[in-house]
């Protein structure tokens, strides 16, 4: 006899409001069935009502963890309309900004991660290592979750010291190689809790059009900071990891990987960190009539911008943001199907799903 | 040639892609949205999402379909004769949520497919265009935001 479970949209298990029906028979989930929407706020609505400043502190606000990155696809396709195009120095420090923020996002799912493992101390140890990436994001910025570094044009902030920027990546890197890394890859409880769980095989990852470390941990090795490189990416010599297991070992390995990657980057980009200015110093914009879209591989994966305007207006006429765990979250109901009730959580989990993405 | 050389031949279009804001454009004209989607799915392009665009005054709706290949965006528009599109949910599974999602917002109908249990709106009534319903009021003082700050 199959029975339902209901986990969310408040459940301890699951501290954000999303829901999640499981048809289980005894311990073994059958079917799953997702719920969104509880707190969708209408942004891109709201966006057509701001102008071409207010607009970029609006989007900034879809997402509490890769804040930065929805104000750089939206100064992307922007800049698309307005015909500027950021010096060299703001396309750098946009891709440190982009790794510094991917860091603190993967170094926070580790985190997690961790905790709905069991490894309680780990969960501590992520947190110190991701508070020493927000105290240089603050240190930047001047902020710890929404930067305001972008601008149509570059970057509002220089980075002034990056010798500091450098130290932070070295303690992470070495604490990631010692301590993370090992732990996640050789631990038996890590394993028992991780391997073979929440499976995606590669062809139900590309018929459900999953993006970032999600479709990395099954194969598909996508990612747009190579395929179509932005800011300075086509200058950062990197790899992208690739897991084709497809279950959650595959997804902790993927994102752990990329923090190292995330470091190399970060050290290449201050090393050849150009002078000159960070923004084009417009602060007046002649927006032409169309539509340009803009791509960025953000620490979940692809974000895409669908910005229109009419000629004359302060206002877009229309802004579309097309979300990471959007496409992802379909794909836990076959991660889910199969597996033991306990393991749930985790699963959801090994997404890194953002609630607040996804409800835009 | 390349895969993205050959998906106008696969499709009967004559036309080149064109280039313009960040996307590859192929004319859709009297294609329909299945046949593209058939033809994505040969070559194995990534589906990312519709974008649904009301038009000004009487002018209708148009949507724009994405889909990457190999980095590359492609984009098919299309502009609706009435409020309805066939679904491509049947033959591209990661379509699923927008189309429930612009049926929601839009009313748009994507035909040969079910819409319930409703994704933003669980419980209330099938298909409304919220655009329409929430559009943003003036406030009693009769001045918008902008005019209010600068009062």
């Amino acid at each position: 006899m199959s029975y339902k479970i209901p986990m969310g949209p408040y459940h301890p298990a699951l501290e954000e409001p999303y829901k999640l029906d499981l048809i289980c028979e005894g311990e073994t989930v059958k079917d799953a069935k997702l719920h969104i929407g509880f707190n969708f706020r209408g942004i891109e609505h709201l966006a057509e009502t701001r102008n071409y400043i207010q607009v970029i502190a609006l989007m900034e606000r879809v997402c509490g963890i890769c804040s930065n990155i929805h104000t750089l696809t939206l100064c992307q396709a922007m800049e698309g309309l307005t015909g500027l195009t950021p010096p060299p120095r703001a396309k750098y420090i946009r891709t440190i900004m982009a790794e510094l923020e991917r860091l603190h996002s993967h170094v926070l799912w580790a985190g997690i991660a961790a905790k709905l493992m069991g490894f309680k101390t780990m969960f501590m140890t992520c947190f110190e290592l991701r508070e020493q990436v927000m105290d240089v994001l603050q240190a930047i910025s001047g902020n710890r979750v929404n930067y305001s570094m972008n601008r149509i044009g570059g970057v509002n902030r220089d980075i002034e010291d990056p010798a500091a920027i450098l130290k932070m990546v070295e303690v992470l890197e070495a604490e990631m190689a010692r301590t993370v890394i090992p732990i996640f890859t050789t631990s038996s409880t890590a394993k028992s809790r991780c391997a073979g769980v929440g499976v995606l095989t590669t062809e139900k990852a590309r018929s459900c059009g999953v993006v970032g470390p999600v479709a990395r941990a099954s194969g598909l090795g996508q990612d747009l900071r190579r395929a179509a490189p932005y800011a300075a990416y086509e200058e950062m010599d990197f790899d992208v990891p690739v897991q084709p297991a497809g279950d959650v070992t595959a997804r902790l390995l993927v994102r752990a990987l990329e923090i190292m990657e995330s470091c190399k980057i970060i050290r290449q980009a201050l090393e050849k960190l150009p002078p000159g200015e960070i923004n084009t110093g417009d602060d007046k914009f002649k927006f032409i009539t169309g539509t340009c879209t803009s791509r960025v591989e953000a620490p979940r994966g692809e974000v895409m911008y669908s910005v229109s305007w009419r000629e004359g207006s302060r206002n877009p006429a229309r802004v579309h943001v097309r979300t990471p765990t959007y496409a992802i979250m379909p794909a836990i109901r076959y991660m889910v199907m199969g597996a033991r009730l306990a393991d749930t959580p985790l699963i959801q989990a090994s997404i890194d799903p953002c609630y607040s993405c996804t409800d835009r | 040639m390349s895969t993205l050389e050959v998906i106008p031949e696969m499709l009967g279009i004559n036309e080149p892609w064109t280039e313009s804001g960040g996307v590859r454009w192929l004319s859709s004209g009297a294609l329909s949205v299945r046949s593209i989607a058939q033809t994505m799915n040969a070559v194995r392009a990534r589906f990312i999402t519709i974008t649904a665009y009301q038009l000004p005054k009487d002018e209708g709706l148009k949507l724009e379909y994405h889909w990457d290949l190999m980095g590359e965006l492609m984009g098919f528009t299309f502009q609706l004769q009435g409020k309805s599109i066939d679904s491509i949910y049947d033959l591209c599974e990661a379509a699923d949520w927008i189309e429930r999602e612009i049926h929601e917002e839009y009313e748009v109908d994507f035909v040969g497919r079910e819409y319930e249990p409703l994704l933003l709106r669980e419980g209330d009534t099938l298909g409304v265009n919220l655009r329409e319903i929430g559009a943003p009021t003036k406030p009693v003082s009769g001045l918008t935001g902008q005019e209010e700050v600068k009062k």
